[in-house]
């Protein structure tokens, strides 16, 4: 749920765009086109598959240039046009080149009482961006985002449309941009129901590295 | 019959008709925007509310339930219902704004929010004056506006393709537009692209919206979002007088309105057919139309030199009975009407002549299965039905260079672009011409020149490639005074505010022509033959009386929307 | 209200043993799941014995099952919708869109026991003749996804979901359909849209999507915890469910608690829960022993409740109802005596402004004017007749769009007004103009 913050302009996406990827480059492989007919396989008409297909090819390409958009509704059998509407209404579908890694930070109800805002605004700080921007490196993207699902364990931020980070604190954040400079993605955390807490001493999953117990939400400096 | 209750009157219906159509079918008019019958329905303008209600039935036997003065009893659905998308059931009452405050209440919060955002940029727009938007707005809408932020502001003035420009700030998300693209013409060529309020309709990156049928999104956009690259800016809707008709730029003939303004054709929008063209134009048909203004002969012409009209009858006359009618090669024209080609042919049989031949204008692949056609002249089949032949350009031309053929009488065409007459023939026969345009490239040889009245001028009647006969009328005035034409031309809106005269006070651009109804009388006269009709409508009432293949073509017939004819074969 | 007559409708819910959740270790694993009895309901129900699928859809009615995904409507009831079999292809979409602000429970059941909803939607598919579920999961719970197709592909491995299941004639395909990003898609008949591959706009209704759902084919759409509570009722019986928590609504729930509380997090007890006892006892408190300001009871789009209007509300459609507000998903806010309403007002219209679709009128534009308007209101340049605005706007927006996209983001801001009139005058631009004093029936509501 990126692109917070609605800014009352509505910019023009270049209508000529350069390409991004080499020819050779900007192809599927064909274990990729297999996987492809197997999402088209899955609904009653191609079109049920462009969703998982943007996926696919956002996660080989980065991020959905045009070309991409074209290279997928190509593939799926359907409109360029469908596609490119479809991908530009979903926020987590990246239109542009974005950084290594986007860090999406809920300020959205719960999060925005439990902190989130300090979060987001210690973040921009930290690396001397604003949201909606990328780091010189290139290497991160702030995102304010819509709630995550993740109210309980409140302030949260999510990494690249992958994995939740919870409960978090200027330490945590700290932390957190530590590893990613290093490469580290954070691993999966299991949040531990409280009455298994109660009931059985702890996670009931033995299967994840990681546990946290809710916890008592920080108190938010700001709201705004 | 069912019947349904609206505003308090009683209408019967037949089948499953959808309320909004229904309403305007019967002449109960509803605001909206998004509707259109041709396409499917979003109910997503929310401006055609209405308070429904359908009688109460009794849970247990279905029975409807009567209050105690024996009226059933009425149950309102809780929430206002989009008309469009809501269909009749018997016994249903329906409440509009005209006899429900909270319908005209939530008509008018739905206007003001659509206002919101919008640029109210009505004083440089090309649709207002005809923008349902403006027009609802005033009848409807509230009297000012409580939003007193910024705007949002959206890409404007931006070419989608090459016919279509975008002000996205305009745009109230009705997707008529995008809609079209995928349901009707499937070009698919267009999106709304992001969401909410940023919503706008868009060609994909690296892309065009140049479909071949692309200028209906402007028909359709209800607003001035969508306009014309070829249109912007030229004329207002009010400066303009609308003629309804059809297009020539193909044998569809497709039904159209020419916009004029100081006697030049502006632009041509589709005209509702159901039988030909429904809603839509082809672009090619709406582009069509600089040849009615550009490149016109200044006046009839004697060897190269500007004559009056009654020496260039006398003349064409002279040359016609100096030669042996067996001598003489008439050519009728599919870009000329009906009524014109006939006289044609009654003025070549009444001299003797052989019967006047037809050049065929196909570009094969042209077409497709929709309105363009391969055919690129209007009325072949008129000339088809009046029993003329496809001219064999070759047998044509040598005909020509052996002498066997002194005198080639020409419709509107151009039998040296045929191949039919080259230039250097020109100096052995003699050649007599009614031309459109100073581009025909036969007109520099020829020795009488008879500027003819294109279809924008005059009256008459056209066939198109499925068989449907249809009339034109004059949508533009010509140097001169002709009554039939005055008679038959269209109102301007400025007629209805002023004398019927106002329209054609103004001289400038009046071509010095003549209708083919008018000219060939003229010389047939001069040749002592009997060719007295009142006008054109008495020729095609002779047409459709003695030739087969037009029965019922009369003029009260035709109409606006023309009658089908018997296939050819059959009416033989 | 009678205030502490009132009494929880949950029973000894302080002894109350977990069904959605119970505490078994990795029950997540298909195995542990097995060895529990999971798959046995499916199994009872295949035979078609005892159940054939017109009797399963009876007793998921007898047992008072309301969707939990937010509009508490009846789940046998929406069921008994689908017309009967044409040959065509019928679907069911499990909605794990969960985008809700304030929600976090399905996927807390997506993660520790998701073959319970596998199970669920089999028996659904099984109940209605469905050959094709869609199980449609934001695409934010990327990770969840992953693990659950993990769990999925045993589950079709062990031939309890794909052809042929368990050697019957009842073959159903489950497939989990990742979003990307947009809390429209919960709407159901976005859901359907977004499925089709278009952009998510919902559809008018009529025609319902038991008539002409995905792909224009019947479809019935049920959450997540919805769909889990179905094996449950098979085994234990529609008795057994209808007399856990309140009458009219019975059932376990999956509490999800927010926000200013010491023990945040998901917990399962039946409906009817005193919101006192949720909160007090549930979670500990409110953090530092703060007073409790708010209570918003089911997610973003339910109207929030004052502290002095929770006394005796139980979490159940009629005792919310009653109270002023609606169960929603049961996702509750709890806000501490600081809060800023005006701010947290604010952030909530910004949630609604970017997730409106676009498609309608009222919501389009609708949405942005109140963030606006309450983001003035928030930088202290607001004027009081500001408010009767917003209560004027919501009016033009409830009811009159195609989805309750435009209701959901209405209510919030007509009710936290309403509710907390005092602290929004106060932040308006000082007026010439008298404030206008509480209407009589708050006054009224107040001092009770």
């Amino acid at each position: 749920m990126a692109e917070s913050g609605h800014g009352k302009v509505v910019k023009l996406p270049d209508r000529d765009p350069k390409p991004a990827f080499s020819k050779e480059d900007l192809v599927f492989a064909s274990e990729e086109k297999k996987r492809i007919a197997g999402f088209v396989e899955e609904y009653e008409k191609p079109d049920g598959a462009i969703m998982k297909a943007l996926w696919l090819a956002q996660e080989k390409f980065g991020f959905l240039h045009p070309d991409v958009i074209q290279l997928v509704a190509d593939e799926v059998g359907i409109p360029y046009a469908q596609a490119y509407g479809v991908a530009t209404f979903y926020t987590q579908y990246y239109k542009n080149k974005t950084g290594k890694y986007v860090l999406d930070v809920c300020t959205c109800f719960s999060c925005q009482v439990c902190g989130g805002y300090d979060i987001l605004h210690y973040l921009e700080e930290k690396l001397e961006i604003h949201k909606g921007e990328t780091t010189d490196d290139g290497l991160f993207t702030i995102q304010e985002v819509e709630c995550l699902g993740a109210c309980g364990s409140a302030p949260m931020l999510q990494v690249t449309n992958g994995p939740y980070v919870h409960h978090l604190t200027r330490e945590k954040v700290d932390a957190l941009v530590d590893a990613l400079q290093n490469g580290q993605m954070p691993s999966f955390t299991s949040i531990t129901l409280p009455q298994d807490e109660d009931e059985m001493g702890g996670n009931r999953r033995t299967d994840v590295d990681k546990t946290e117990a809710y916890r008592t939400p920080p108190v938010a400096e700001t709201v705004e | 019959m069912p019947k349904v209750r609206i505003d308090n009157e009683t209408y019967e219906f037949e089948g499953r008709p959808k309320l909004l159509q229904f309403c305007l079918d019967i002449g109960v008019e509803l605001p909206h925007f998004c509707y259109h019958p041709s396409m499917s329905v979003p109910a997503n303008c929310r401006q055609c509310l209405v308070r429904v209600g359908t009688p109460a039935r009794d849970r247990g036997t279905g029975e409807m339930q009567v209050d105690e003065a024996g009226n059933p009893v009425i149950q309102y659905f809780p929430k206002l219902q989009t008309s469009c998308s809501l269909e009749i059931t018997d016994g249903m009452v329906v409440e509009t704004h005209r006899s429900s405050e909270e319908v005209a209440g939530a008509q008018k919060d739905n206007l003001e929010f659509l206002l919101i955002n919008h640029p109210l940029d009505c004083p440089i727009c090309d649709q207002a004056g005809h923008c349902p938007l403006q027009i609802q707005a005033y009848k409807y809408g509230p009297e000012g506006s409580r939003f007193e932020f910024d705007k949002v502001h959206k890409p404007k003035h931006i070419r989608l393709g090459p016919r279509v420009v975008l002000d996205g700030e305009r745009c109230i998300n009705c997707t008529r537009c995008t809609r079209y693209t995928s349901e009707v013409s499937g070009s698919h060529q267009l999106t709304i692209i992001e969401r909410g309020v940023r919503n706008y309709p868009m060609t994909p990156p690296g892309t065009e919206f140049d479909e071949p049928y692309s200028m209906n999104v402007i028909d359709i956009c209800p607003v001035g979002a969508l306009t014309s690259a070829d249109f912007r800016f030229k004329a207002r809707i009010w400066e303009m007088s609308k003629t309804p008709s059809i297009t020539v730029a193909n044998a569809k003939g497709s039904n159209c309105y020419y916009w004029v303004k100081d006697n030049l054709v502006m632009k041509v929008t589709p005209r509702q057919n159901m039988d030909v063209n429904e809603y839509w134009l082809a672009d090619e048909d709406r582009l069509d139309y600089e040849r009615f203004n550009k490149d016109r002969p200044a006046g009839p012409m004697i060897n190269g030199s500007a004559a009056g009209w009654d020496a260039a009858y006398g003349e064409a006359a002279r040359l016609l009975s100096s030669v042996d009618p067996s001598e003489v090669l008439f050519i009728g024209s599919p870009f000329a009407t009906v009524e014109d080609n006939y006289l044609l042919t009654k003025l070549a049989d009444s001299l003797g002549s052989p019967a006047p031949q037809y050049i065929r204008h196909v570009e094969i692949g042209k077409g497709d299965d929709w309105l363009i056609t391969d055919e690129k002249a209007p009325n072949h089949q008129g000339c088809e039905r009046l029993g003329m032949s496809e001219i064999d350009a070759e047998i044509a031309a040598a005909r020509i260079q052996t002498g066997e053929i002194k005198l080639v009488y020409v419709l509107e065409e151009d039998p040296v672009v045929a191949g039919v007459l080259s230039a250097s023939d020109m100096d052995a026969v003699k050649v007599i011409l009614h031309p459109y345009n100073v581009t025909n490239e036969t007109l520099h040889g020829a020795n009488v020149v008879l500027p003819a009245a294109t279809i924008v001028e005059t009256v008459g009647t056209f066939v198109n490639i499925d068989g449907h006969a249809q009339r034109v009328r004059p949508a533009k005035a010509i140097r001169g005074v002709n009554r039939t034409l005055v008679m038959e031309m269209g109102e301007s809106r400025a007629d209805r505010h002023g004398t019927p005269f106002d329209r054609w006070h103004n001289e400038t651009n009046l071509v010095d022509c003549q209708p083919g109804w008018v000219s060939l009388p003229e010389v047939a006269e001069r040749l002592d033959i009997e060719m007295a009709y009142k006008g054109p409508r008495q020729v095609m009432e002779e047409v459709a009386g003695t030739v087969d293949a037009f029965q019922g073509a009369t003029y009260e017939a035709m109409g606006l929307e023309g009658v089908r004819l018997m296939e050819i074969g059959a009416a033989v | 209200m009678e205030a502490k007559t009132a009494k929880t409708k949950a029973g000894e819910w302080r002894k109350y043993e977990r069904v959605l959740l119970p505490p078994i270790k990795d029950l997540h694993r298909i195995d542990v799941y097995e060895a529990n009895g999971g798959y046995k309901a499916l199994k009872d129900a295949i035979k078609g014995e005892k159940w054939t699928p017109t009797a399963v859809t009876d007793e998921v009615k007898a047992s008072g099952l309301r969707g939990r995904g937010g509009a508490s409507f009846g789940c046998g009831l929406k069921w008994s919708f689908m017309p009967k079999p044409d040959g065509g292809p019928r679907y069911l979409c499990c909605n794990g869109d969960e985008s809700e602000p304030g929600t976090f429970k399905d996927r807390q059941l997506m993660e520790y026991n998701p073959h319970l909803v596998f199970e669920g939607i089999m028996i659904a598919c099984y109940a209605m003749s469905i050959s094709t579920c869609y199980l449609y999961v934001r695409g934010e719970y990327a990770d969840w996804i992953d693990q659950m197709e993990t769990e999925l592909a045993k589950a079709y491995a062990k031939g309890y979901v794909g052809k042929n299941i368990l050697g019957s004639d009842f073959s159903c395909e489950l497939i989990i359909h990742k979003g990307a990003g947009a809390y429209i898609c919960g709407e159901e008949t976005s859901l359907m849209e977004s499925l089709e591959g278009k952009r998510a706009y919902p559809r008018i209704k009529p025609p319902f999507p038991a008539q002409y759902g995905v792909f224009g084919r019947p479809t019935t759409i049920n959450n997540v915890e919805t769909l889990a509570c179905v094996p449950l009722i098979l085994e234990r019986g529609a008795s057994w469910y209808a007399g856990l928590g309140a009458a009219k609504h019975p059932g376990p729930v999956l509490y999800g608690i927010s926000g200013h509380v010491n023990r945040p997090g998901v917990y399962e007890y039946p409906t009817g829960m005193l919101i006192t006892d949720l909160i007090e006892e549930v979670a500990r408190g409110v953090r530092g022993g703060k007073k409790v300001k708010a209570v918003v009871p089911g997610g973003s789009s339910t109207p929030p409740l004052r502290a002095d209007m929770i006394d005796g509300v139980t979490m159940d459609v009629e005792s919310l109802r009653e109270a002023g507000s609606m169960m929603g998903t049961a996702g509750m806010l709890v806000m501490d005596e600081d809060t800023d309403m005006v701010s947290w007002l604010r952030r909530v219209t910004h949630f609604y402004h970017h997730e409106s679709c676009g498609q309608c009128t009222p919501c389009r534009e609708g949405t942005g004017w109140l963030e606006d308007i309450v983001s003035r209101i928030e930088r202290g340049e607001g004027r009081v007749r500001d408010l009767d605005l917003l209560a004027d706007l919501c009016s033009q927006m409830e009811g009159r769009t195609v989805c309750a996209l435009a209701d959901a983001a209405a209510w919030p801001v007509r009710y936290t007004i309403d509710r907390f009139r005092d602290e929004f005058v106060a932040r308006c631009r000082p007026s010439h103009v008298a404030v206008p004093a509480l209407p009589e029936s708050e006054l009224e509501e107040a001092e009770t």
